[in-house]
């Protein structure tokens, strides 16, 4: 029975940079990451977009071979397939997940972590001892890890979170049905990427092409199911690539939820730490989640760390993870929820109107605040939208 | 408290099943597991409410009949 500090489940961003942060913390502590998959960033379940800033933080992105595709465009694109070029708005990168994951592995291993891929937590329960005990499968063995402190970055799933007594669960309203493709030989700009609101290709959602290179993007889609046609995501990708991307050869393929919720209630419990997707720690807006799963992650790893090191790692002092991340974004997210909620009730109608009235807007003027300021006044119907992003 | 047993309980197809884990948080009683890559409905857990059959990205889950 294997004695650890921290058993972290999970090796995305959120549960890599978790160990690499409480073995950086505290170096003396014994540190485990648990990946269930056979290898560590794959199979690729995200669209890889990044925004630069928050990258920053954890790797630099120059040069590294990590990274797919620099991009400074975007494009928004309406339900009628009028363009929105917002050009040099900003740096972002689409990653190489299968490579970014297990560079964030390596680093967490870096600072004397342990990283064991090919093994699954099925089931932990707190003993009398102060300690998780959490079973473990690794090829076809099982093991009972007894732990201080259990990080749960286990993705949509969020098991751990489950075992620990949390409400993890989701409101179907707030599920995002994902389907992607990667397409090579289609024709689109390489720097940018492209977002497309529309009832009829992804209800409650949008479709994307996030370049990975010339001639070669990521292109898929979210839907909301229960404002579906009766359709599923894939459905929904096939219909759209079809009419898009008619030339198009299909060289991978992938689907998944992302969760465009708030943050979980209560992200702690005795000796346990939830971060990243497990938590629901995704910008409701945009869908974003790698950088927040790195910031929950480097933040669930320090306190993990010096709850140990203290001796205290009962739910009253692990507390403080939670507000910590609170006031970092999990507070900014209630926010962009509203939005999304306020955005929900503008029709195609309004969308195609809005992309043609902001394209009077000289394109070197067209920054994300004019854009929002010229959508107010000419069409003050989404008034209630800006109302609500301020209350 | 007894169980009161629906009329129809959500199945997967494992040959369509991505084992993505979208429905794991959906399921209100909890009732569906991923685990050694095998995602399981706990016939016994299920209510019937079909939360997950409509957001599964590839249509693996249906409702059928309980008996």
């Amino acid at each position: 029975m294997p004695d650890v500090d921290v058993l972290v489940v999970g090796a995305g961003p959120a549960g890599a940079v978790a160990a690499w942060h409480a073995k950086q913390a505290a170096p003396g502590l014994d540190v485990v990451v648990l990946e269930r998959d056979r290898a560590i960033g794959a199979p690729v379940r995200c669209a890889e977009g990044v925004g630069d800033a928050g990258l920053r933080e954890f790797a630099n992105p120059d040069g590294a071979d990590w990274v797919s595709r620099r991009i400074t465009d975007v494009i928004f694109q309406a339900p009628d397939d009028t363009e929105v070029v917002l050009a040099n708005c900003g740096l972002g990168w689409i990653l190489d997940r299968t490579r970014f994951d297990a560079f964030l592995a390596a680093q967490a291993a870096a600072e004397g972590a342990t990283v064991l891929v090919g093994a699954e937590a099925t089931a932990m329960a707190r003993n009398g001892d102060q300690r998780w005990h959490v079973r473990v499968k690794e090829r076809g063995r099982d093991d009972v890890y007894r732990a201080r402190v259990v990080i749960g970055a286990d993705g949509v799933e969020t098991m751990v979170g489950r075992w620990a007594g949390l409400d993890t669960r989701v409101p179907a309203r707030d599920m995002e049905s994902c389907a992607q493709y990667v397409l090579q030989g289609i024709d689109f700009n390489p720097d940018a990427i492209y977002l497309q609101f529309s009832n009829a290709i992804a209800p409650g959602g949008y479709a994307w092409i996030f370049p990975k290179g010339v001639g070669v993007a990521n292109v898929g889609l979210g839907v909301v199911a229960l404002k579906s046609d009766g359709r599923n995501a894939r459905q929904y990708l096939d219909d759209w690539v079809t009419r898009r991307f008619p030339g198009g050869t299909r060289t991978g393929y992938t689907v998944g939820g992302v969760i465009v919720h708030t943050t979980i209630k209560k992200t702690y419990a005795d000796g346990v730490l939830v971060a990243g997707d497990a938590a629901h720690m995704i910008n409701p807006l945009s869908g974003g989640g790698i950088t927040n799963a790195m910031k929950a992650g480097r933040l669930a790893g320090k306190t993990a760390a010096a709850a140990i090191c203290a001796g205290d790692t009962s739910e009253r002092r692990l507390a403080a993870y939670h507000h910590a991340w609170m006031e970092l974004l999990g507070d900014d997210h209630l926010k962009y929820y509203r939005i999304k909620q306020a955005l929900e009730g503008v029709d195609d109608a309004s969308f195609n109107k809005l992309a043609r009235s902001v394209n009077n807007i000289a394109p070197g003027k067209r920054t994300i605040g004019r854009v929002f300021t010229h959508a107010l006044i000419r069409h003050p119907q989404l008034i209630p939208v800006a109302a609500r992003f301020f209350v | 408290m007894r169980r009161v047993t629906p009329d129809t309980i959500a199945v997967v197809d494992l040959a369509v099943c991505d084992r993505c884990g979208l429905c794991l948080p959906l399921c209100p009683p909890e009732a569906i597991h991923l685990e050694l890559n095998v995602l399981t409905v706990d016939r016994a857990g299920c209510t019937g409410c079909e939360k997950c059959v409509g957001p599964c990205p590839v249509g693996a889950l249906a409702m059928v009949a309980y008996a």
